[in-house]
């Protein structure tokens, strides 16, 4: 029987096989050959792509290189949300290594946030850190420690060092004796087929009669559409680090264990495959 | 003890939609999406060239009449776009805004920080990631600027001890905006602080679920 602890490290050291390809309209010296990586599913994408940045900028000419931006299959890469949540939302259903395409010009302002560095990562980082704690905690945890505590969860997730991370995270993931669980759970719910990017509300962990709420009772309050009645069939997979956990699974448990570094579950809804 | 964060979002839905925001400058007030939303398009600072707006196309609704003053070349004017925000997490609003010059390209986050007043330059340059950050708009999904809201509940919370005090309801939107716009460019004309008192001799001050009475019940 794996130990819950398993489960922690598991969805830390997940990875994304990944194929990087320099966009045909990028003006280059010689030709590009694509660059092969394993993305963590748990970081950024302008975290852990400076290799493909050098590999394509030894290519090109210093003055046609701007900012960098991803696109898969015409659709700009929101930098800002984690790789294993793009990649499940977008790309799941189709066959590995996932291909990326590479651009250093015309960023798209319109689709996309800018990151001229990493402190900007990082700012983005702490703040879904932060927000995340006043659902659970009213933000007292995260307010009682001190700055190196926080610059250590950042460093943490930077350098892919899980112990360092969890000795501080662990913090985030504790609550009072005499409750069972967070005042509110953090997360956010994503479906390519709405016009808003996520859906994110209210919702306690646990009911008023002290039940524990499953992932499906979420579902069901949040987005009730998604889930299926009893007897009809499956329209749609609901994914959480490229697995789909059972909608009996308590919500508080998921929390615990299935939240990305920034503390959040984020959750994909898409269509059931058809094969 | 504060209700769940759906009550509270009721409250501070009806407090803006009893407001009539159609001021000079036209800004404006809808309920989008449940949220109440607030379109203000106006000059760059203090500028008030406003020849370019009888292009009617360029803005919607149609906005009051104005008295041309000067005119001025188009690059000099800068629109400047409002929304305010609930956050159901900190369960305070949020200000978002956006800034583009007429031909559409947009304004850069340096650019904000330099059109930043000087009064508030100090504190906001101190630490800027804290404050103003570049960031998705969770209902359009478009990058927005942000004014930071973690420490809304400090300084709102004397300000709504003070009408307490006095005995008068305040509305919290007009309050808190007119502490935080001004940061970013958005200066709240003194009429809208007078009509939204004005309004106050209207209320059927029986109604205690339109009103926040107290800090409490945001």
């Amino acid at each position: 029987m794996t130990d819950d602890k398993d489960v922690l490290r598991d969805v830390w050291f997940g990875r994304i096989p990944t194929c990087f390809t320099l966009c045909q309209d990028e003006i280059t010296e010689r030709e590009a050959e694509p660059y092969y990586l394993l993305l963590p599913r748990v970081s950024y994408l302008t975290l852990v792509t400076d290799k493909v940045k050098k590999h394509f900028q030894k290519v090109m000419r210093q003055e046609d290189i701007s900012e960098i931006w991803f696109e898969y299959e015409g659709t700009p890469l929101k930098w800002h949300y984690p790789i294993g949540l793009l990649f499940d939302l977008l790309a799941s259903s189709s066959a590995l290594p996932w291909n990326i395409t590479v651009h250093f010009k015309s960023f798209p302002e319109k689709d996309l946030l800018h990151c001229p560095s990493k402190d900007v990562i990082e700012a983005h980082f702490m703040s879904c850190v932060k927000e995340a704690d006043a659902l659970k905690h009213k933000s007292q945890v995260i307010n009682e420690m001190q700055k190196k505590d926080h610059k250590q969860l950042w460093m943490g997730l930077q350098n892919d060092r899980f112990d360092q991370f969890w000795a501080i995270n662990r913090k985030l993931m504790e609550y009072p004796a005499e409750e069972n669980g967070f005042r509110y759970i953090p997360f956010r719910i994503y479906q390519t087929t709405t016009e808003r990017p996520f859906i994110q509300k209210l919702f306690r962990p646990v009911a008023t009669d002290g039940q524990l709420h499953t992932l499906g009772d979420l579902l069901k309050e949040v987005c009730p559409s998604v889930v299926a009645p009893e007897d009809g069939e499956k329209k749609n997979q609901v994914m959480i680090h490229g697995i789909e956990p059972m909608l009996e699974t308590p919500l508080q448990w998921l929390s615990e264990h299935l939240s990305y570094p920034d503390n959040f579950l984020h959750i994909s809804i898409i269509p059931q495959p058809t094969d | 003890m504060a209700g769940n964060g759906e009550l509270q979002r009721t409250v501070l839905m009806a407090t803006c939609a009893k407001r009539s925001f159609k001021l000079k400058m036209g800004l404006q007030c809808r309920i989008e999406e449940h949220l109440p939303v607030y379109k203000h398009v106006f000059p760059w600072r203090q500028h008030f060239n406003l020849s370019w707006l009888s292009r009617k196309e360029a803005l919607e609704p149609p906005l009051d009449d104005f008295e041309v003053t000067e005119t001025t070349t188009a690059t000099e004017v800068i629109k400047y776009e409002y929304h305010v925000l609930y956050s159901c997490s900190y369960q305070v609003p949020v200000l978002y805004f956006r800034a583009s010059f007429l031909d559409g390209s947009p304004l850069a986050l340096k650019d904000i920080w330099e059109g930043v007043h000087e009064c508030y330059k100090t504190r906001l340059l101190h630490g800027p990631w804290d404050t103003i950050t570049q960031q998705e708009h969770p209902i359009l999904g478009q990058p927005f600027f942000v004014l930071h809201p973690c420490k809304t509940n400090e300084f709102m919370t004397p300000v709504l001890k003070n009408f307490q005090k006095i005995n008068r309801n305040v509305n919290y939107i007009t309050s808190w905006l007119s502490m935080v716009g001004p940061a970013v460019g958005l200066n709240l004309p003194l009429s809208y602080a007078r009509a939204a008192f004005q309004d106050e001799g209207n209320v059927d001050r029986q109604d205690s679920s339109v009103e926040p009475k107290n800090l409490e019940e945001l």
